[in-house]
């Protein structure tokens, strides 16, 4: 065969293209990224020219690893006990994520629990709101009056004041992303839970298995690929967590590697932020080939072969109501009560007092007085606020409909050439921005799109470096719904299309979309609802025009300007579950029915 | 089949390396280029022609709009008023110290077009990474020239703004300390709020400047005034020894100072809280309902001020138009939005202060101003230190 035609057989097969096209634009993306920070921790920046003496902007130093890791007392509390307090908190946070949404999704699938409805959509609700509002929720409820200021609402009702391990530190920021993650393992496990073909479980049982066999012979192993995606996912997104730690860490001085992080990167000494970037990344690497090695990526299920039925449900008995009303109760607190304080502070003028004369509409439709908040217009009648949430949604719909469509084709083309070295290059490409850090992929997209490179324009200050970021760092989800609704999807279904000399997009289009709609509709839902409250990651890149509405709230925050930033809180939730809900009215699908 | 595998990954690779050279070899220019900018200006600061009004005014109308990055949100009010007067759009942006100087070098460093002027504070790395390196340039209007104070003038101040102590005053309770050093006392444990110097420079120059010889001298002092013995050193001098028994002592590091002052004048808990806050802030009190009072007799120290200043940006596309704000910025109708509040002191002194304050030079008498030259050399060492107690 000679070359020519070699490539053109290459060429033919759709696949071989998206997977060529997808690693050349990833090693681009995001293998440049990281070849980028790895320069910058041994450049000397601008803003370190005074820290390292008669040095110049752009010059080669050790500065940064000398002083990070091998500089005694001063490594080890900028950069060693962070260290620790990342992983512990990336452990317990992936426990309770795991444990608690693990159950959830067995109980909802397996169980005859009540509600399944309401809690299915309502347990989804933490993962949905930005992260810091169930840590906002808990300072208000929980903050105690030994590191200053008023002390919060538990204490006022009760009298009983909270000791500073439980109000922060190390509990509630495990608690806070446990239960703002335990949705990913809802989600995946329950997935699976639910395409995994009921026959294989019917068998046991006629075979008189016990239900105890059953879960432990059949379910859990056909869930453990879940399992471990959950505990990655978990993992790196609570290690590369930004806004939980710095709320309920910060009056203690609890520290972890990304609340380091921002200082060094918007501080003085960049090069430390990269270094730790580099050595979060590392870590996110680390834990991803573990992942592979106990899990033999060969070894997966084909869940759906085209046809299923339904098992008969786990009795709870006499646990059933109980369980059905707990849970229904402790979800709605956590769901439902942080948006109604946030409700209530956002007309508060005076701080601490909620007595009806001190409300006020002023935040929300005032023109600006002032004596408040610097003659700032009321939310409903601000122009940059309705500007920012412009700029949010189409931000989020392009991000969602790139990483959507790009996760789609990559999971197909993934698993059609799987075991090859392409396929395994592009599968672990994708999942790369994972690993990186929000704050540190904005910086490094800060540096890398300022200047015009190759074909690339410059990119600085535009709403496309937003777009391209985004997509970017959510390919992640995306591809991996692709992957894992294409896995479970048999070749045999495919390969009957092509017998029938059907062509590709028609393929693609009448036959696997339609069978795996719900599950490729998560895959744009994900990124959808991810950029709609992502904050770290736009923070350095955007311009005033182009602001979105998390930063906005991060700016009034930091001005203290609770009304406003409650009230833009309150704004992000809100478009977030109608858009869930009206997507669901129109396609029948949502986050919570990524399951099915 | 596999050849064919083994042959397209390597174009594949081979195209990732053209791409990656090429994008390698873009940051090294601009990088060498950067540098060179150090060198050439390193030190100066660079001054524009001062123009009068009149002749600025044509031009000016011209451009029709003029973009500004500033650390007081308040500049899109007197960009309101500059529209009304002169019919020029003025698109104002509010940025964080950091992030005003980050941005302000990247895109000098990209050639971006971003602003045309900016209102920036934090002295010392202003002057060492944006005025030094030439990305922002001083102009004095010349109309002016006779009223601003030559102090004032390069690079030129919009205003003076500061940070004092204050603290919970209901029921007409007097301030818990009147010397530094008893905010390191045990019966201040967890009372004592600043904002974190990691989260705005200004608050690191300031304790940057509390290490600096004469400031040091009179912690040192003070400490001696108060247990009528010296003070025993673990770290350099009295400065650093004051950083580390603040921080020590449970220095509460709120996220903005108007959280702050919420937080020590809330009413009705019986606080003996204090904080070293921004003193413009007081301005909320009476409607959010606060009891809040300046602690201004605390010695050595009852807090520091310090200057924003406004300058142009190297290769602005709108010059005249963005002389003609700062020149609006430094009369009595400019600085409207600012005049009627305590705690802003205009560049231009005849510009009366807000009721109620006293004039920048009384405060000077005792709060710690800004040395921008010790701050730049300075103020790493000074982060370093502190990042052990953070």
């Amino acid at each position: 065969m000679s070359l020519w035609h070699r490539v053109r057989m290459f060429c033919r097969k759709p696949h071989n293209l998206i997977l060529a096209f997808l690693f050349v634009a990833l090693i681009v993306l995001t293998f440049l990224p990281l070849l980028s920070i790895v320069l910058d921790t041994f450049t000397v920046h601008t803003s370190e020219v005074m820290r390292i003496r008669g040095s110049h902007a752009g010059d080669w130093t050790l500065y940064h690893w000398r002083k990070v890791l091998l500089d005694g007392e001063n490594s080890m509390a900028i950069f060693y006990k962070p260290l620790w307090n990342t992983v512990l908190i990336s452990l317990a946070t992936c426990a309770i994520a795991i444990g608690f949404g693990g159950t959830m999704a067995w109980l909802i699938t397996r169980s005859n629990i009540r509600f399944k409805g309401f809690l299915s959509a309502i347990f989804v609700v933490p993962y949905i709101m930005p992260s810091w509002t169930l840590a906002l929720a808990w300072l208000n409820f929980f903050r105690n009056s030994l590191v200053g200021g008023v002390p919060g609402l538990f204490t006022v009702l009760t009298g009983i004041p909270t000791p500073n391990w439980f109000a922060y530190g190390f509990l509630p920021i495990s608690i806070v992303q446990g239960l703002h993650y335990a949705p990913f393992a809802y989600i995946l496990i329950g997935g699976i839970l639910k395409n995994m073909d009921a026959n294989l479980e019917e068998a046991a049982q006629l075979l008189h298995a016990t239900r105890w066999q059953i879960l432990r012979r059949i379910t859990l192993p056909m869930v453990k690929p879940a399992i471990l995606s959950t505990f990655l996912l978990a993992f790196s997104s609570s290690m590369s967590a930004f806004a939980v730690p710095a709320f309920l860490g910060a009056p203690v001085r609890y520290h972890v590697l990304t609340t380091q992080l921002f200082r060094t990167l918007q501080g003085l000494n960049p090069g430390y932020g990269y270094l730790m970037a580099l050595i979060l990344i590392l870590i996110g690497v680390g834990i991803m080939l573990i992942n592979q090695k106990v899990l033999d990526n060969r070894k997966s299920y084909t869940t759906i072969t085209g046809k299923s039925s339904n098992i008969s449900l786990f009795n709870l008995r006499a646990l059933r109501t109980p369980l059905s009303y707990g849970l229904g109760f402790l979800l709605t607190c956590v769901t439902i009560i942080p948006l109604i304080t946030f409700a209530v502070e956002s007309f508060i003028v005076e701080p601490g007092n909620y007595s009806w004369s001190n409300f006020s509409t002023v935040f929300w439709v005032g023109e600006g007085a002032t004596d408040i908040a610097n003659g700032e217009p009321g939310v409903l009648r601000n122009r940059s606020i309705y500007n920012g949430l412009y700029n949010s949604l189409v931000l989020s719909v392009l991000c969602a409909f790139f990483a959507g469509t790009i996760g789609i084709l990559a999971g197909y083309a993934i698993v059609r050439k799987k075991g090859t070295w392409l396929s395994n290059a592009v599968n672990h490409l994708t999942f790369f921005p994972y690993l990186i850090p929000s704050m540190a992929f904005g910086a490094i997209y800060l540096s890398m799109f300022a200047l015009p490179r190759g074909p690339i324009p410059a990119l600085y200050g535009t709403f496309s470096v937003l777009v391209l970021i985004g997509t970017v760092k959510y390919l992640p989800f995306a591809t991996k719904a692709g992957v894992n609704s294409m896995l479970q999807l048999g070749g045999e279904i495919e390969e009957a299309g092509i017998i029938m000399g059907i062509p590709w997009w028609k393929r693609m289009v009448r036959i696997i979309m339609p069978i795996q709609k719900t599950s490729i509709l998560s895959g744009y839902l994900l990124p959808y609802i991810s950029c709609m409250r992502e904050l770290s990651l736009f923070i350095l890149l955007i311009s005033p025009s182009s602001a979105v509405l998390t930063t906005m709230l991060f700016q009034y925050n930091e001005k203290g300007w609770n009304q406003y930033a409650n009230a833009i809180n309150l704004l992000i939730v809100l478009v977030v579950l109608l858009s869930n809900w009206i997507i669901n009215k129109l396609t029948g699908a949502s986050i919570d029915k990524g399951i099915g | 089949m596999k050849k064919t595998w083994k042959k397209s990954l390597a174009a594949a690779l081979a195209m990732g390396l053209v791409v990656m050279l090429s994008a390698g070899c873009g940051g090294g220019d601009a990088k060498k280029e950067a540098a060179k900018d150090t060198k050439a200006s390193a030190g100066k600061i660079v001054q524009l022609k001062s123009e009068k009004e009149a002749d600025l005014l044509a031009q000016a109308k011209k451009e029709g709009s003029v973009k500004v990055y500033s650390i007081t949100s308040r500049v899109s009010k007197a960009g309101a008023a500059f529209e009304k007067k002169y019919g020029i759009k003025v698109i104002a942006s509010n940025l964080k110290d950091f992030e005003l100087i980050d941005k302000i070098s990247t895109e000098a460093k990209a050639k971006a077009e971003g602003t045309d002027l900016v209102i920036c504070q934090d002295s010392g790395r202003v002057y060492g990474e944006l005025i030094t390196t030439g990305y922002l340039q001083n102009y004095v209007p010349a109309d002016l020239k006779s009223v601003i104070p030559e102090a004032n003038q390069s690079p030129l101040v919009f205003a003076y703004m500061n940070k004092v102590l204050v603290y919970n005053n209901e029921n007409g309770k007097s301030a818990p300390v009147n010397n530094l050093w008893q905010l390191t006392e045990p019966n201040m444990k967890g009372k004592f709020f600043f904002k974190s110097p990691m989260q705005e420079g200004i608050n690191a120059n300031f304790l940057t400047m509390l290490t600096k010889e004469e400031n040091a001298n009179k912690l040192a002092k003070a400490y001696e005034d108060l247990y009528k013995k010296p003070l025993k050193l673990t770290t350099k001098n009295a400065g650093y020894e004051w950083i580390k028994m603040a921080f020590q002592n449970g220095l509460v590091m709120g996220p903005s100072d108007t959280a702050m002052t919420e937080s020590v004048g809330v009413k009705g808990q019986n606080l003996t809280a204090i904080g070293l806050l921004n003193y413009s802030k007081l301005r909320y009190a009476e409607k959010k309902n606060l009891a809040v009072g300046t602690a201004d007799k605390v010695t050595p120290f009852a807090g520091f001020y310090y200057p924003e200043y406004v300058m142009l940006v190297k290769d602005a596309k709108h010059p005249a138009a963005a002389k003609l704000f700062v020149q609006f910025l430094l009369t009595k109708e400019g600085f409207a939005s600012w005049s009627k509040d305590m705690g802003t002191y205009s560049g231009n002194e005849t510009i009366k202060v807000a009721k109620g304050d006293k004039p920048l030079a009384e405060w000077q008498k005792v709060l710690v101003g800004d040395d921008p030259q010790y701050i730049f050399e300075h103020r790493a060492e000074v982060e370093e230190f502190i990042s052990k107690f953070m």
